[in-house]
């Protein structure tokens, strides 16, 4: 965490985030370094560490859409998700806030050290807690009413339950944010924190349309029209890419599912994920890729 | 008075036996009894274990300068099996027994103090330099089954007093062994793990290492135990081998001799020495005494570190060397490696139904206790899931063991005639010719290898192992869908 320059701003600075300073509970001091002017109103992306390949493009999707949109990305720097947005912001050479739950310069989680000085770059890495501070586990819940506070809406890509997630979307209608969400399958686990928010009243998030839809009117419409791809999806007539498609299995519950042998499906398998059209989940799912 | 007299013996050199000679020499002076020779402890109390097993046996013990000699003298020595030539060698030289029956024998052997013998660890190595030096070998009775070795001239005695009428006449054993081994468990029991139980049949086939990963109570252990039962029998020389180890480690190997394959299971507390060998006399550890076998390590992910590291040069090099300040020694260690692990430490990693409550970050760590290098070696990972409760209650019967260990033979049958080398130690040019694709199946090894970024030694895994697949299923080349599920058994830790 070197090069960039660091700021701190107190509430009573006239850089300090407005969009903040609004909320019920804002932090006395903000420690960060980068460009002060990334604080911006934005998008926050957020979502579950132990994210799937469904989570993680999603992620992808709508974080980089909005970054070429020009939203700031906002969002927590941790695995899964989080990173996911910030990587997808720095690919389409967007403006991207990390807010980290220990000192802006301890790199956490440990590896997220260069992705953190990229954010860096054109955004901003930032902390309500002082130079050096260790992360602790209730600086967590803190910090996602700052990552809500500095954005209009929050958008949240995959969320299980119980979710640390959710603390962000309350945090987000404490503060008057909107909240969006992506919808899951109802069979997936890593999706039903998502679900339960939209049946709670979040607005629901299909593709960019919806996204663009959400947003205009809170951050203004964006500046061209915007194009990323893979926002649509192919038809398929065979059956085992549909099941996946609605619900990723292992090979043994596919074997079931179809009522074919699992040595079928392996190989099925096998063959899909290297022509791209599955992946392999870190728990031995398979799913669309 | 004045005597001498050389009896024949030997000492454990790893699984070898290397000749020694007792000399004896009873002479004028003050009353003693010395061994000399490099004697350890165990070779040193011979001489209290001799003195009352004379004296129980009825025999006088001369009251004289005694001095034992172990030649070569540079040469350690150490166990009691000194105990039965340091006692006939007295005994010949005192003239209380004929000394000419022993010109050609070998005589190794424990006394106890009422003068009976015990069998010691190694027989089978005895037996051995026994017959190769043209000698027949003078033991405990009680040990005749462990020297059921074709063509070994052997005398079972059970007392030291049965001596005083000369030797009891040696026979040559000529043993015929049953040919299939009978297991207690068999394949037939396992349910619903179509997909292991054929990842076991090509591990078996193929000689492959395999690593099972699945839930507590998946049935990677259950599945594990059962592979014995589908490999073939061992071979005339190979069971001599096998044998031969579990006898230097003073385990029973009549099973072994019987033909059933090794299966070894130590526990993940093992320490180094204990698992590929060590200790003072060196002793063959659980990998040399799963040579020709199945090394099963339950739990691998729990081995301590540098445990498990320890096995990458076996694996390799099929023998353990171990170096020590006296010299080297190398135990053959020619085995199948199967591993279970965990998919997390609380287990339930992409468990249906149970959540698992570790960090992405500790799945990771935990995966990585294995270690990148012995991953490398490790050819065919497969996943092991709880089977539906229905299908256990169903009380249904799987393929038997006999059924996939002719799989199993047929495969290994169609793989040797093909090449006389194995398909695991073929070279890259060698076996993508015994692959035989065709242009189509080409370009799909192409596609997954692109799609995975395999490094060249990842193809060449994988091409083992699909060759391996398609021997089990009778085809002559290779196919896509070989390729296809050989990649499947990567399971994410593809390289």
């Amino acid at each position: 965490m070197s090069g960039a320059t660091r700021f701190e701003i107190g509430l009573d600075d006239p850089r300090y985030p407005a969009q903040l300073k609004d909320t019920p509970d804002p932090p006395k001091r903000l420690y960060g370094f980068g460009q002060i002017s990334a604080l911006r109103p934005g998008l926050a992306v957020i979502g579950a560490r132990k994210a799937t390949p469904y989570g993680l493009s999603a992620a992808t999707m709508f974080a980089g859409w909005a970054a070429k949109a020009s939203y700031p990305i906002v969002s927590g720097g941790a695995v899964g998700c989080d990173q996911a947005a910030h990587r997808a912001a720095l690919a389409h050479e967007g403006t991207t806030v990390a807010v980290m739950a220990g000192g802006a310069d301890i790199a956490y989680p440990s590896g997220a050290g260069a992705l953190l000085d990229a954010v860096a770059v054109n955004g901003a890495v930032i902390s309500e807690q002082p130079w050096g501070t260790r992360p602790a586990r209730w600086m967590f819940r803190r910090r996602n009413r700052i990552i809500a506070g500095l954005s209009m809406a929050v958008l949240v890509v995959e969320a299980g339950l119980p979710s640390g997630t959710f603390s962000t979307a309350d945090d987000a209608l404490a503060a008057g944010r909107d909240v969006l969400a992506v919808p899951g399958s109802i069979l997936s686990p890593e999706s039903r924190g998502s679900n339960r928010l939209i049946s709670q009243g979040a607005t629901i998030i299909t593709d960019v349309t919806d996204l663009r839809l959400a947003l205009a009117p809170l951050l203004g419409e964006p500046h061209d029209e915007v194009h990323i791809p893979g926002t649509v999806i192919s038809e398929s007539s065979d059956s085992l890419l549909t099941a996946l498609r609605a619900n990723p299995m292992r090979a043994d519950d596919a074997a079931v599912a179809l009522g074919t042998d699992v040595i079928t499906i392996t190989r099925r398998f096998g063959l899909l994920e290297a022509q791209g059209m599955l992946k392999r989940y870190s728990d031995g799912r398979y799913g669309p890729a | 008075m004045c005597a001498h007299c050389t009896v024949r013996t030997g000492t454990l050199a790893g699984v070898e036996v290397l000749p020694v000679d007792v000399e004896i020499d009873i002479g004028p002076g003050l009353p003693s009894f010395a061994i000399v020779g490099l004697p350890d402890t165990a070779v040193q109390e011979a001489r209290e274990r001799v003195r009352s097993a004379v004296r129980a046996a009825g025999y006088d013990l001369p009251n004289a300068r005694i001095v034992v000699n172990l030649s070569p003298g540079p040469l350690k020595k150490h166990g009691t099996g000194f105990d039965l030539p340091i006692a006939i060698g007295l005994l010949v030289a005192t003239k209380q027994i004929p000394a000419h029956p022993f010109e050609f024998v070998t005589a190794v052997g424990e006394l106890s103090l009422d003068g009976r013998i015990r069998p010691i660890p190694g027989l089978l190595a005895h037996a051995m330099m026994a017959r190769k030096n043209g000698c027949s070998l003078l033991a405990s009775r009680e040990a005749d089954h462990y020297v059921s070795l074709n063509g070994v001239a052997y005398c079972g005695i059970e007392s030291l007093a049965e001596l005083r009428s000369g030797l009891p006449v040696a026979h040559s054993r000529v043993t015929t062994h049953d040919r299939t081994p009978k297991h207690a468990v068999d394949f037939s029991e396992v349910v619903g793990q179509d997909g292991a139980v054929r990842a076991l049949v090509a591990a078996a086939a193929g000689a492959h290492n395999v690593l099972m990963i699945g839930p507590p109570g998946a049935g990677k252990t259950m599945l594990a135990r059962r592979l014995p039962t589908i490999l073939p029998p061992l071979g005339e020389e190979e069971r001599l081998e096998s044998a031969l180890i579990h006898s230097v480690a003073g385990l029973d190997d009549t099973d072994v001799l019987s033909g059933a394959r090794p299966f070894r299971a130590p526990h993940h507390t093992a320490s180094t020495a204990g698992l590929i060998g060590g200790g003072s006399p060196p002793r063959p550890g659980e990998a040399s005494l799963a040579h020709n076998g199945v090394l099963f390590l339950d739990e691998m992910p729990e081995f301590g570190p540098a445990t498990l590291q320890s096995l990458r040069q076996p694996i390799e090099d099929r023998l353990v060397t171990l170096v020590r300040a006296e010299g080297r020694l190398s135990f053959p260690a020619s085995f199948s490696l199967v591993g279970a692990a965990n998919p997390c430490p609380c287990g339930h990693h992409g468990d249906t139904g149970r959540a698992c409550r570790c960090p992405a970050s500790t799945v990771e760590r935990y995966r990585s206790r294995i270690g990148g290098p012995l991953m490398d070696r490790i050819d065919m990972v497969c996943e092991v899931w709880r089977p539906p409760p229905a299908l256990i209650v169903a009380n249904r019967h799987g393929t038997t063991s006999a059924k996939l260990r002719d799989q199993v033979s047929a495969a290994r049958e169609r793989a040797a005639r093909r090449s006389t080398t194995a398909t695991s130690k073929m070279s890259g040019a060698e076996l993508i010719s015994a692959c035989s694709m065709s242009g189509s199946v080409t370009s799909d090894l192409e596609m997954i290898a692109n799609h995975h970024h395999l490094s060249g030694r990842g193809v060449i895994r994988l091409l083992r192992v699909a060759r391996t697949l398609a021997d089990v299923d009778e085809k002559d080349c290779v196919r896509s869908d070989d390729l296809a599920e050989a990649i499947g058994y990567r399971c994410g830790t593809v390289s």
